[in-house]
């Protein structure tokens, strides 16, 4: 299977005065086309700072994180920007909507600057949010308003997309939902997905569960059948 | 003392918004810092003027006379409510410094034979003359400064035409000389007039007034009228050639010294007014911006169970450590200003000490206005946040409410929208900020409104009015033949007569003494212009009055006012006011000529000349001007403008750029913390577009396309309030000294407007950089 991200080694460690915290300690890993794969762990396992690596977000002490071809850990700021913008979708916690802009337009603000995106009524539609585009965010639920960051982060047409516990503020229902719209825009982009949570019941809509704690990769297990999000309960 | 944690994170707060906390103390501390400057500097003045009067005894009543023989002395003396009288005699001269090429003339005063009652004389350099050594004199400090002279120096004198060798031995000053005015003129000029003391008797003897005196004062018991004692002086001295006593208030030195106290006491007020009001105001706002910034630390304080009370003692702390250390700074550097320009002042008003003043009330003031503006600003909006419950303020605030904005159409990029969106959104903080740019906008349109004020006032007076090259006064009225004489000499093409005679205006109930100029009606050299700058001209019967003192008289052109001669034939007539002159500098009454000579009972004559000259012959005109006994002095044209912007232009502008520099201060205070506040209530915002891969160009687009739609809308504004603040400035600024011509020239809204957009980019510049370091990870975990 062709390989998007190929982690080797990656290191990642704050210096707080005179100590040192080291978040990971020598993580390797593949992201496969298509894949989507939940990273499960307790807080401080380290899966956010390796996602925030994987987005460009975050540099690593050491170690080489390879996107396709292009080694992220020797891109400087600018290159990295333009990485985030052409290739990588992202999903947060608490939706980061521009709230002056109306649905429509916070994915507009992606697509304006993404070289071949979708329309955004189109992402929005993917989402099922296409009756709420003219609402601007103080007008939607939390659902709806991370369905909106769905949208905005797929409509460049990503090739990853990365969703940094993306239903830990939402109640299970509405979680249900938006983990729909993921499993949906995967299945139909094709977009490599990474999913970060503390849920283990997340675990069952992915193609494979990577375990992670103490800053290392603890073990893997592929799942012979993906579970829709409907069949998930917590 | 062990500091509560919460004093430790107030200064840890503090320090980490060190650059908003240093911007906006800079905003109070130049808004305190005019106040200071501007009320310490005039308590100063005011302080020393009152301190020399009393300790070198400034007399009350001032009289002058042709000849009055020492025996009338014990008449005034007997007038009831007169405490303490002396005669002396004083006498113009011409003066001959040597090597200095220009004509200098003076008043030589004659020392007391035994002690000095009045007007004490301070010695600054030198000694003073000994009893009896009647070539020994004493000069007065500003001339010395101004020709950089230590004692001792000759000076030759010549008084009623016979020259006399001087020996300067001292340097002195006294209350009666603050203010230097050679007569006729309308600044003081230190390089061409002085005032020499010399041995009384000999002066005397020169000027033939051998047992008696031409100058008397007196000082009064407590609880007598002025007015009682001048009108008993003038007719005991009405027969010996009285001039009219005068009180203090129309002393020369104390009358101009008044006269720009007044204008220094508008400046001083409205200055400061207008600054402390622009900074409060701003002070208020951002501190109450930046406190809203604290919303969720205000949150989980009271989450922790402090009081509402106590959190908005703990946010009153903040602020307070800022509006202290912006007084500390403002006074400090008030003082600093205030005490460099008193020196300023000093160097027109030949004060010999001055008494630094610094009330104070001045201070508590200064404390006040920024305790209450800042104090008020944080109450309402920790209030408000304190207001809410914990839970709610601890969430991430929810997302503000926009809509779509009025401006909008179809291709606008969603940046742009992001920016008309939040303006319109809340338009009261918007329009605070326009307010707050505007502000410092108008104030620095004022700062620089004074320059084109002091510039517009000479060219109209000395580049439209005055025309000559040179003028030149005579000792007495003179015939006019004497032009001939004066077209004979080197370089002279033209010469054209004046008549100048003192004269008492009177008008219902108000008086105005001041000259009465007679003009040639076709005159080329010296025009009398209205208020477009077009020459008026001359009636054959009637005056024409300096607009200003048609206003102190209440008169109006066609009343008939009366004009009472203080020389001369003495005559007494009313006569009809034919119209006002526009003239920003004195004031004066103007009449033809002839009809004045007619007035005076004299033939065809003159007390002085405009002369056009070809200024390479200057010096040696000069020369020959001196030889001439009939020439009491000559003034040139160029000299006259030299030394009013070296003296009271420099005074006015000098109080106005340091304002401009305040100015600019609070300019770039407010626009700086404008721009750093809108980031920290933005950054999550911008942090998300970052990390959804916009650069930090296009980042900043949106925070600092939104300021520079605001600079643009305040700009226009503040230039308009500029303009107003202007007039009201202009408006009040009467005296009879000056009046300050409404002119605002456009260099100086350009300059405003520059300092601003500078501002502007500069805070562009340092809040871009700290876009750069915005962290984007925080950013995604941070509630707010």
């Amino acid at each position: 299977m062709e390989s998007v991200f190929s982690a080797r080694d990656v290191t990642k460690f704050y210096d707080m005065g005179e100590v040192r915290v080291h978040a990971l300690r020598g993580v390797s890993l593949e992201l496969y086309a298509g894949e989507m794969m939940v990273l499960l762990g307790p807080s401080g396992s380290g899966k956010s700072t390796f996602l925030n690596i994987l987005g460009g977000l975050d540099r690593a002490s050491a170690g080489q994180v390879l996107y396709r071809n292009f080694d992220i850990t020797l891109a400087n700021d600018s290159e990295l920007t333009q990485y985030r913008r052409k290739h990588v979708g992202f999903v947060f916690q608490f939706y980061n909507l521009i709230p002056s802009l109306t649905a429509l337009e916070n994915v507009a603000a992606v697509t304006e600057i993404a070289t071949n995106p979708m329309k955004p009524e189109e992402a929005l539609e993917l989402v099922g949010l296409a009756d709420r585009m003219h609402h601007f965010p103080s007008q939607l639920s939390g659902g709806q308003q991370q369905r909106v960051a769905i949208a905005r982060a797929i409509a460049k047409r990503p090739s990853v997309l990365l969703c940094d516990e993306p239903t830990g503020a939402l109640d299970s229902e509405t979680g249900v939902v938006v983990l729909e719209a993921i499993d949906k825009v995967n299945r139909e982009l094709g977009a490599a997905t990474a999913v970060i949570t503390h849920n283990a019941d997340i675990a069952g809509m992915a193609d494979r569960v990577v375990h992670m704690s103490n800053g290392q990769v603890s073990g893997v297990e592929v799942n012979a059948h993906r579970k829709a999000p409907r069949e998930l309960h917590w | 003392m062990k500091l509560r944690a919460l004093d430790r994170k107030l200064f840890r707060d503090l320090w980490a918004v060190r650059g908003q906390v240093i911007a906006i103390s800079l905003v109070l501390a130049a808004g305190v810092a005019t106040y200071v400057m501007a009320a310490s500097t005039l308590d100063s003045l005011q302080r020393t003027q009152a301190r020399l009067y009393r300790e070198f005894r400034f007399p009350d009543v001032f009289a002058g006379m042709k000849r009055a023989p020492d025996g009338v002395l014990a008449q005034v003396a007997a007038i009831p409510g007169v405490a303490n009288v002396e005669a002396r005699v004083a006498a113009p001269a011409n003066i001959e410094l040597a090597g200095y090429g220009q004509p200098v003339s003076g008043l030589i005063v004659g020392l007391p034979h035994g002690e000095a009652q009045f007007n004490l004389l301070h010695l600054h350099a030198g000694r003073m003359p000994e009893p009896g050594r009647e070539r020994e004199a004493l000069v007065s400090d500003g001339f010395a400064k101004a020709h950089k002279l230590r004692p001792r120096f000759p000076l030759q004198v010549t008084i009623n035409g016979r020259r006399r060798m001087l020996e300067v031995v001292g340097v002195v000053s006294t209350p009666e000389f603050i203010y230097q005015l050679a007569p006729g003129s309308i600044v003081p000029d230190f390089k061409t007039y002085v005032v020499v003391w010399m041995d009384g008797r000999a002066l005397e003897g020169a000027y033939d007034m051998t047992g008696a005196f031409n100058q008397v004062a007196a000082s009064l018991q407590r609880g007598t009228r002025v007015e009682d004692v001048v009108a008993a002086m003038d007719a005991i001295l009405r027969p010996y050639g009285g001039l009219g006593a005068q009180g203090r208030k129309d002393q020369v030195s104390h009358r101009y010294l008044s006269e720009e106290f007044k204008q220094l006491t508008m400046m001083a007020t409205l200055f400061p007014a207008i600054f402390l009001s622009v900074a409060a105001f701003l002070l208020n706002v951002v501190v109450s911006r930046l406190m809203t910034t604290q919303r969720s630390q205000i949150a989980t304080l009271k989450a922790f169970g402090y009081t509402t009370g106590a959190v908005a003692v703990h946010f009153l702390k903040f602020t307070a450590v800022i509006v202290l250390l912006g007084t500390v700074l403002g006074i400090g550097g008030g003082a600093w200003l205030g005490g460099g320009l008193s020196r300023l002042y000093m160097d027109v008003y030949r004060f010999p000490y001055l008494d630094y003043s610094l009330r104070p009330v001045v201070i508590g003031i200064s404390l006040a206005v920024g305790l209450v503006a800042a104090g008020a600003g944080t109450l309402v909006a920790v209030l408000r946040a304190a207001g809410e419950s914990p839970a709610v303020a601890m969430q991430p605030a929810n997302p503000g409410r926009y809509r779509r904005s009025l401006f909008e159409t179809a291709w606008l990029s969603q940046p742009t929208r992001m920016i008309l969106r939040n303006i319109e959104r809340r338009p009261v903080k918007s329009l605070l900020s326009v307010i707050g740019v505007a502000m410092s906008t108008a104030i620095l349109v004022l700062g620089g409104f004074w320059g084109d004020a002091v510039d517009y006032m000479v060219f109209a007076q000395l580049r439209r009015a005055q025309l000559d090259d040179v003028t030149v006064t005579f000792i007495g009225p003179v015939s006019t033949r004497a032009m001939y004489s004066l077209l004979s000499l080197p370089g002279v093409t033209y010469a054209e007569p004046t008549r100048a005679v003192a004269a008492r205006f009177r008008f219902e109930q108000r008086t105005y003494r001041t000259a009465l100029q007679g003009m040639e009606p076709e005159g080329r050299l010296r025009r009398l212009l209205d208020t477009r700058l077009e020459p008026v001209t001359l009636p054959e019967e009637g005056v024409l009055l300096t607009d200003h003192l048609a206003k102190m008289l209440g008169i109006r052109p066609g009343e008939m006012l009366t004009v009472e001669l203080l020389e001369g034939s003495r005559a007494v007539r009313e006569v009809p006011v034919a119209g006002v002159v526009s003239e920003y500098i004195g004031v004066s009454a103007y009449m033809r000529r002839d009809t004045l000579n007619r007035f005076l009972r004299e033939g065809d004559s003159a007390t002085g000349a405009f002369l056009s000259v070809d200024s390479r012959a200057l010096p040696e005109l000069y020369a020959r001007l001196k030889k001439i006994p009939a020439v009491a002095g000559s003034a040139e044209r160029a000299q006259v403008l030299r030394s009013f912007y070296e003296t009271l232009a420099a005074q006015m502008l000098t109080f106005a750029f340091f304002n401009t520099l305040l100015a600019s201060t609070i300019a770039i205070g407010v626009v700086y913390n404008t721009v750093r506040i809108s980031l920290s209530e933005r950054g999550r915002e911008l942090a998300s577009l970052r990390v959804l891969g916009y650069t930090r160009s296009e980042v900043s687009y949106i925070l600092l396309g939104e300021l520079t739609v605001l600079v643009f809308v305040a700009i226009p504004v503040g230039l308009v309030m500029g303009r107003g603040l202007a007039g009201v400035m202009a408006g009040s600024a009467q005296t009879e000294l000056f009046r300050i011509p409404m002119v605002v020239e456009p260099s100086t809204y350009a300059l405003a407007a520059l300092v601003v957009a500078v501002a502007t980019v500069l805070s562009a510049f340092t809040v871009g950089r700290k876009i750069n370091h915005l962290d984007l990870v925080e950013v995604l975990k941070a509630r707010e």
